[in-house]
């Protein structure tokens, strides 16, 4: 029991010190961990001058120096070098002056000699049982002692967590992930703010109308803070992003955010249906089809996916209402949210797309799949079609599957604003249309970067699930 | 039961080595959907009247549909019992040719490969090319139906009556002198009259053209076969032909157009012809101006392909280079502008289209800018993809070792070597292209409201979607159309350029 204690213990410690050992390795996380433990590591620092004053490496350095140079290795390499030199530009017929040739060889011969002196020193102090005395070395000295631990566990504590982030393979994985969404939420926001903010409109203009006063448009300006410089709105919209907050729309003086919230469940409940809808018929079709290529099944059905990726949606929904709305008379041609017949159209109008590529991507990389040589196994072995297919062959080829369900993802959630626009539901999508032609700057900025948010969010997910489905994957992941 | 099975899977193999097995039953397939579809339009359901001359051209195709059945059939006894096509079966082809005058494209190009043993890809082209050249001037045809014409009506019908009749000719040439791996010399005099006839927007004139020109070239030298091969290919596959032809035929009206048609039929309000139903004067009827929509449809196909293909242009070109910068420089660079292109790739197309519409205003110049600047990060990465993996192959370590500077590598060896996917990914988002370009019109984004573009048309027709529905759906049918003629093109390419896939 306590000899169990004392190893988790030992663990842990190790796992620190070589956790800390590979990040002072690598420039991003570097910084990072420098800076969060800032107090350790003045503290290590502090250390790590007090050794080097005995530390033997630079006297040991220097002795080789010179003996190198005493037994005249250093002339040797020159001349070979610049025998290299000359025969290389002979071969190809270049014409040198003797002093870039001088200075060539020189920069050469520095880098082949600098080098063999490191080796030579490494060499001899691993002869004499020593070593360089690093600032990562102090720190995995020092760590051995608990009471360093302890001392410094509360000044420490960021860093000791981004250290066991970094330990554990998984979170480590998870966090840079999320941290990179970070940081391309942030370019959207900027790109989108600075798009906006070039537009050659004058939104004032527009709202108040031809007969508005140069003091009214001022007071408009002002209102919204337009007379600001660039980069003060700049940050004060990624505030107001960070912290749900856009002020009020141009237009109507609504909230911004208060309205993007009520109309996004809509969007997303359509968009969420269509795509469990779309997986649900397309992955079945996609994977008979491939065991069966070249039928007529086959054929029929990459006609008809072709079709479906081919058909414009908005002319998909004027013919759904044309048929079933005016014609037959079976479904509602707008949407209303207390009927819920009226949400088929709209869903199996955003679902088409969908449904068709990832159809074609199921049929595609199954097949691609089916013709390994893993497969020919199970079926050596004497497994049923069946197993064959749903224990080999599918788990193989859902990772290109998963890849376009979530680029289709993103796209739906645009394509949404044609849907919507077509059977009038008031979504974010028809929101951002109606918006555009003011244009109401704060409220089209919400409504594209709150989008872009959702999709980067899926697709983190997406990620994290590819890990749980390949375990090629997650190998790499413990890898690096 | 393995015998059975054996024998299924040899039936099979035996009919796929012969490419008249599957276009005929292509053919018969298509057009036995078509005569369904013309029949169910002979009945008038709120009259409930037949349509005469609907019904008579549903049994016309019903007929040449039932004699392809026949045919196909025959092609599967003579191949399965004799193992070859008797002529007695290829003979039954030309019959089949007189399809022409209903314009069933899909068993007159199923004829013309039946009746020919030996089909090298210039005869499918030269086929394609007539037929191109024919669908022009009978569409161009129909304005004659029309109260007037344009001035330069009747000069230009006589020009392509002309260079129909002269690419007749060079099909018969074509056929009897142009062999699998040789061609007379003397039809390069042919071949640079055709390369001049694809002024009328006949690209299947070019293409016969150029590649006669370089089978002469190469005449009996093996190693200029690479694009030969694919040529074979394509030409080969049915549908990919027939989404190029649709493609071609668009393209060559819209540039005949210019002297064919009345652009003020299109654009001009004529309120003594307003809403009414298709007739001989107006094929498609017209619109709630008075304004002919066949005319309107035509002149939006010249909107629709421009947009599509400059904005798939601009984005090859800047996301290729930049894909094939950061694929090859690596580290530092690659990490750069593949972390600013993942910003631009989060945003949907659409949406970032939509923002940029509504800073700049809406019209063709902006339209084609935005769908643009959407679709760079797609052709960066799959350029990237490409160059990271012929960076690898050691032609690209010989020309390093020859001493070759870094520009040099990379337009001269490793660009051409990683063009072949961004060939077929172009392809297929030109459709994209098209639909967004129609997405935003119709929501009002697009191309300013008063030019006939598809997407423009349609919005006006939505609003008489209760009475007069036709205003609404051949509109979205040419768009559909057009699209699926570049999906099937691209997976046609696909198939050709990259072989291992079958």
């Amino acid at each position: 029991m306590e000899r169990t204690e004392a190893s988790t213990k030992h663990g842990l410690i190790n796992t620190i010190s070589v956790a800390y050992n590979k990040m002072l390795l690598n420039p991003a996380y570097k910084y990072a961990v420098l800076l969060l433990g800032l107090p350790v590591n003045l503290v290590v620092l502090f250390f790590y001058f007090v050794q080097r004053t005995k530390d033997t490496y630079s006297s040991v350095r220097d002795e080789i120096k010179f003996e190198l140079i005493a037994s005249g290795y250093r002339d040797d390499l020159r001349a070979e070098i610049e025998e290299q030199s000359l025969r290389k530009h002979a071969f190809f017929g270049q014409e040198v002056k003797q002093e870039e040739l001088k200075r060539q060889v020189d920069k050469i011969t520095e880098a082949q000699f600098y080098k063999t002196l490191l080796e030579r020193t490494n060499e001899k102090l691993k002869h004499s049982n020593q070593k360089r005395l690093t600032f990562a070395g102090t720190f995995t000295s020092l760590i051995k002692h608990p009471l360093f631990l302890i001392a410094t566990f509360i000044p420490g504590l960021p860093m000791y967590i981004l250290i066991l982030l970094y330990g554990n393979s998984y979170l480590k994985y998870i966090f840079e992930r999320l941290v990179m969404s970070m940081f391309v939420i942030l370019g959207v926001a900027v790109l989108v703010f600075t798009i906006l903010h070039l537009s050659p409109f004058h939104p004032a203009a527009n709202i108040l109308g031809e007969t508005a006063t140069q003091e009214q448009i001022a007071a408009f300006n002002k209102m919204h803070g337009l007379d600001q410089p660039y980069f003060v709105q700049l940050w004060n919209t990624l505030k107001g992003i960070a912290t749900f907050d856009l002020g009020k729309s141009f237009s109507g003086s609504e909230v911004v955010t208060t309205t993007i919230a009520s109309k996004f469940p809509i969007t997303l409940t359509l968009t969420i249906i269509s795509l469990v809808i779309a997986i649900i018929i397309a992955l079945p079709i996609g994977i008979i089809s491939a065991t069966k290529p070249n039928s007529f099944f086959d054929y029929t059905f990459i006609f008809i996916a072709l079709i479906g990726l081919s058909i414009p949606s908005f002319w998909q929904g004027l013919i759904f209402i044309l048929n079933f709305s005016i014609k037959l008379q079976w479904l509602p041609a707008t949407f209303n949210p207390q009927n819920w017949l009226s949400i088929i159209m709209p869903v199996v109008v955003l679902g088409t797309g969908l449904t068709a590529a990832v159809a074609r991507m199921t049929r595609s990389s199954t097949l691609e799949v089916i013709n390994e040589d893993y497969i020919m196994t199970a079926k050596a072995k004497g497994l049923s079609q069946r197993q064959v297919l749903l224990k080999h062959a599918v788990g193989n080829a859902i990772i290109p599957i998963i890849t376009v369900i979530g680029l289709q993802f993103g796209g739906m959630l645009g394509g949404a604003a044609v849907t919507e626009k077509v059977f009038n539901i008031s979504g974010i999508g028809s929101y951002i249309v109606d918006k555009q032609f003011i244009p109401d700057i704060p409220s089209i900025m919400g409504g594209v970067v709150y989008t872009a948010i959702t999709i980067s969010l899926v697709n983190v997910m997406i990620d994290i699930l590819y890990a749980f489905f390949d375990p090629r994957i997650r190998s790499k992941m413990k890898q690096y | 039961m393995t015998k059975l099975s054996v024998s299924k899977h040899e039936t099979q193999h035996k009919l796929k080595s012969f490419q008249e097995y599957s276009q005929a039953s292509f053919a018969w397939i298509i057009s036995s959907v078509l005569s369904v579809i013309l029949f169910i339009n002979s009945y008038d359901f709120t009259s409930k009247t037949m349509k005469p001359y609907v019904l008579a051209a549903s049994v016309i195709y019903a007929a040449f549909t039932l004699l392809q059945l026949i045919i196909t059939a025959k092609i599967r006894r003579d191949i399965l019992v004799h193992g070859h096509i008797k002529n007695s079966t290829r003979a039954l082809g030309y019959i089949q040719i007189l399809s022409i005058l209903t314009g069933n494209v899909f068993i007159v190009t199923s004829a013309c490969s039946l009746i020919k043993k030996d089909k090298p890809p210039e005869y499918t082209i030269a086929v394609y090319m007539l037929l191109t050249q024919l669908f022009v001037i009978a569409v161009s045809e129909i304005n004659l139906f029309k109260p007037y014409v344009a001035d330069t009506f009747p000069l230009a019908m006589l020009i392509l009556l002309a260079i129909a009749l002269f690419q007749f000719v060079t099909l018969l040439l074509v056929s009897k002198y142009v062999k699998r791996n040789n061609a007379r010399p003397w039809l390069s005099i042919a071949a640079f009259p055709l390369i001049f006839t694809s002024l009328t927007g006949n690209v299947f004139a070019l293409l016969l053209g150029l590649t006669l020109l370089t089978k002469i070239r190469n005449n009996g030298n093996p190693a200029a076969a690479k694009w030969e091969e694919v040529w074979e290919r394509l030409t080969k596959n049915t549908t990919a032909m027939s989404g190029l032809f649709f493609i071609i035929f668009l393209f060559s009206i819209s540039i005949c157009s210019f002297f064919t048609f009345d652009y003020s039929v299109a654009i001009e309000n004529n309120y003594g012809a307003i809403l009414q139903s298709p007739s001989l004067a107006y094929p498609f009827g017209t619109d709630n101006f008075g304004r002919c929509l066949f005319s309107r449809i035509i002149f939006g196909a010249r909107i629709s392909l421009i947009v599509g293909f400059i904005s798939t242009a601009i984005p090859v070109v800047i996301g290729g280079t930049l894909g094939a910068i950061s694929g090859f420089y690596g580290r530092r660079t690659d990490n750069i502008i593949m972390r600013m292109l993942d910003i631009l790739y989060a945003i949907p197309g659409i949406l970032l289209a939509i923002a940029i519409i509504a800073a700049f205003g809406a019209n063709t110049v902006n339209l084609i800018l935005a769908l643009s600047i959407g679709s760079i990060p797609t052709y960066a990465r799959t350029m990237r993809a490409n160059v990271l993996l012929v960076s690898t192959f050691e032609f690209v370590d010989a020309a390093r070792a020859f001493g070759a500077r870094n520009s040099s590598i990379i337009f001269k060896h490793i660009v051409p070597n990683s063009l072949a996917p961004m060939i077929i990914k172009s392809t297929l988002t030109i459709g994209g292209a098209v639909i967004s370009t129609s997405s935003l019109s119709y929501l009002g984004l697009g191309v300013e409201p008063h030019i006939p573009e598809w997407g423009n048309i349609l919005k006006l027709g939505s609003a008489y979607l209760e009475s007069h529905s036709y205003l609404a759906i051949y509109p979205g049918l040419a768009i559909m159309a057009l699209v699926l003629s570049f999906n099937f093109l691209g997976d046609g390419l696909r198939d050709a350029l990259d072989p291992k896939m079958d």
